[in-house]
């Protein structure tokens, strides 16, 4: 009477273990941090971030390399300040 | 059967008590728990009624598949008119008290008028009486539920309750159950304050006859293999829903200092691995709990670690408490957080309303509109946590003039106060805004433009949005059951294509609050987690009511249009800067200045967001003008002849 799998079940096989995407929204790539690594850098905006592994297959972004980070936002919003945004 | 659980009329002016059975045709169309609760509340609320007056309905209920052998069917729901807003009110909450509402025989409870002295409502295997509250009025949030608990001799009675905040008409007080299990937005507990009704305490040993239980068990496998193995759900169960504040506040999704900034800097101490390892410390390793039949299990347990409130048992805290107690107020600290946390469950009161307001208030002295003397000798700076700890005790006290002030929610203050304040306050239709930011997020920015209850997260936010899944995956969550070929986009910067993720997740979320699911089993922070094409399944095992895909996306809209006629009624129209379908000025002319590199700078462009908003009320047959629902759209969805008073 079913349908033997629903479209959420069939979208299981799209999930990835061991890996995150860089939270900066043009950089579509994934960052797959080596395993315990506690920081990563995106290679595509050079933003860098602490990683926490809650499990073995499970890293998190826990938050900003706070002096990269801030630093990259500096510059950044002085160019939009300069073009008037 | 989970069908033959009644509704109960409690008029607390005369104590009459009459109950009815639920018509399996209401049913069809309504399936329960908040779809039922609104064509309830339109049908028994008299228009323009005063919230708390005595003819304002406080509707609570279980969803149709609470306590059956479905999955994290934990959820009650409670509807009346918003003291708040003045418009629809609604509230949500886990825990275990609707379930147990089911197996005393009742699934929904329609309270009207206003008991003379305080009283507790006493419900148990069928029976309903109207008691005596004299020695719980004035109790706290825990110390009423564990009085009542005594003097019925019953540990396991499970309660609705209203804290101090409640009693006290604070506007937006919550109701509770258990320890944090919040009934947040809207001031539910408000009503139940002004009706002099503190608590409802139920017990049921009545079984609920499952349509096909072996059938029911086996889809119940897969259904929890599905939600347990998202990496969402499994974040959650370690870190709970902090962990979204923390991936927000990453990019500068945040708002900090009422909406001056999008990020807190150097925020490590109220990041969620922190409140983990509180938890830990002071619980112990298995300190994550979980509602009724859930098997995730968000919610942490500690002991407050330091200061005046060491050593108090609490639960939590949420991703909103982070934001209330942190971003918003610009303080960096995890005891602020847990110690406001504590207080609000106690008290009551809804803390991401009463944080986001004492942030403008913060910004209202900032400003110079508000001053010390006004503060009553508080130095109301960002970042003062003991101010805002104080803060939270006086307005649910309403004990300074301040304190009562903000205790009448956003818009109310604003006019007291005068002078520019309302040009700060973050709000839509007069209820605070979530802590979150999102001008650089389109399609957030239409959800808590056009939620139905005011600013809220919780009634069609397309979170996945967030996640930059790739189009071809976003092609087939968003169209089904509903065909759609327009765009989509993995950048949650654009706009095209965002009013339909929002019509499908107002739709969506609709159908979990009819079955009393929690939304964290479906699609909301996972973009694998179960909907429309599996509900259909668990519904006729549990139920035997068979429904096709499409017929619950239907029911949806029709119970999602009920609300819309409801705050119609009560004066919505689309561009009123209280009543509206509108964000505040200060998401269309300043700029983020925080985050991620592509995060700053952002902004909501008000035409495009206009055409987003006509667009929505397209896919919903709304007419763009007055936002209301047109003839066609009620006679599609039947709802022509409202109120039909069938019930
Ligand atoms: S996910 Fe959390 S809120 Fe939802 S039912 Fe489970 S414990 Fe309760």
């Amino acid at each position: 009477m079913f349908k033997d799998k629903s479209t959420a079940e069939t979208l299981k096989s799209t999930r990835t273990y061991g890996q995150f995407r860089c939270p900066n929204p043009t950089c579509l790539d994934r960052l797959v941090p080596k395993p315990g690594e506690k920081t990563v850098k995106c290679p595509k905006c050079g933003t860098e971030w602490r990683v926490v592994w809650l499990k073995p297959d499970l890293p998190r972004i826990r938050g900003p390399v706070w002096e990269t980070n801030i630093e990259i936002a500096r510059k950044k919003l002085e160019e939009v300040e300069k073009k008037g945004g | 059967m989970a069908l033959s659980r009644r509704v109960a009329y409690i008029d607390l002016s005369t104590g009459k008590i009459e109950t009815k059975p639920i018509p399996v045709e209401i049913r069809k169309k309504f399936l329960g728990g908040r779809g039922l609760d609104a064509y309830l509340l339109y049908n028994h609320c008299p228009p323009g009624v005063d919230a708390f007056s005595p003819e304002n309905p406080l509707i609570v209920s279980a969803g149709l598949l609470v306590g059956t052998l479905a999955s994290a069917t934990s959820r009650t729901h409670t509807m009346a008119k918003s003291p708040l807003t003045g418009l629809l009110g609604s509230c949500n909450m886990g825990g275990f008290f609707s379930p147990e509402l089911r197996w005393a025989g009742f699934d929904h409870l329609v309270i009207k008028g206003k008991a003379d002295k305080p009283v507790y409502i006493w419900i148990h295997n069928g029976e309903i009486e109207i008691r005596d509250a004299k020695n719980l009025w004035g109790k706290s949030v825990t110390d009423a539920q564990w009085a009542v608990r005594e003097e019925l001799g019953d540990p396991d009675v499970k309660c609705l309750v209203c804290g101090p905040a409640g009693e006290k008409l604070v506007r937006y007080a919550n109701v509770m159950t258990g320890v944090k299990n919040a009934g947040g937005r809207t001031g539910m507990g408000a009503v139940m304050g002004s009706k002099n009704l503190k608590l409802i305490a139920v017990r049921g040993t009545m079984d609920i006859k499952i349509a096909y239980p072996k059938e029911a068990l086996e889809f119940n496998k897969r259904f929890i293999e599905q939600i347990t193995t998202a990496k969402v759900n499994q974040t959650m169960g370690i870190l709970g829903t902090p962990f979204i504040w923390g991936a927000t506040n990453s990019w500068g999704g945040v708002r900090v200092n009422n909406f001056q900034y999008n990020q807190l800097l150097f925020a490590d101490d109220v990041e969620p691995e922190r409140f983990h390892e509180i938890s830990n410390e002071t619980f112990g390793k298995y300190h994550m709990a979980g509602c009724f039949a859930c098997q995730v299990h968000c919610r942490a347990r500690y002991r407050i670690p330091d200061g005046p409130y060491k050593g108090c048992y609490d639960e939590g805290p949420e991703y909103t408490t982070q934001g209330a107690f942190a971003s918003e107020v610009g303080c960096t600290s995890a005891l602020t957080v847990l110690t406001g946390n504590y207080l609000c469950n106690q008290y009551g009161v809804d803390w991401l309303e009463l944080g986001s307001l004492i942030s403008w208030a913060m910004e209202l002295y900032e400003k110079g509109i508000l001053t010390i003397k006004d503060t009553g000798g508080i130095d109301l700076r960002f970042g003062n946590d003991e101010a805002v700890i104080e803060m939270i005790k006086h307005v649910c006290e309403r004990d300074t003039w301040l304190g009562d002030v903000l205790a009448e929610g956003g818009l109310r203050a604003a006019e007291i106060i005068g002078k520019d304040s309302e040009q700060y306050l973050i709000h839509v239709k007069g209820m605070q805004n979530l802590h979150s930011d999102e001008r650089a997020t389109p399609a957030l920015a239409l959800n808590i433009a056009t939620a139905s209850r005011g600013s809220d997260h919780l009634r069609s936010r397309p979170a996945i949005d967030l996640y930059h899944l790739p189009e071809p995956v976003l092609r087939k969550i968003y169209s089904s059951p509903i065909p759609y070929d327009g765009p989509l986009s993995s950048d949650f910067r654009e706009y095209a294509g965002k009013p339909w993720q929002v019509f499908w997740q107002e739709q969506c979320f609709m159908a979990v609050d009819c079955l009393g699911i929690c939304k964290y089993h479906t699609t909301f922070l996972g973009a694998t987690l179960p909907n429309f094409e599996d509900w259909p399944k668990v519904i006729y095992y549990n139920t035997g009511l068979e429904f096709t895909p499409q017929e619950l996306w239907t029911i949806a809209e029709r119970c999602n249009n009920m609300e819309r006629l409801f705050n119609i009624r009560e004066g919505l129209t689309p561009d009123d800067p209280h009543k509206g379908d509108i964000l505040v000025d200060r998401y269309f002319n300043e700029p983020a200045k925080r985050g991620a590199p592509d995060v700053i700078g952002a902004r909501i462009d008000r035409e495009k967001f206009l055409k987003m908003r006509a667009e929505f009320y397209r896919y919903h047959g709304w007419d763009e003008k007055t936002g209301a629902p047109t003839e066609e759209t009620l006679k599609r969805l039947g709802i022509d002849n409202e109120p039909s008073h069938l019930l």
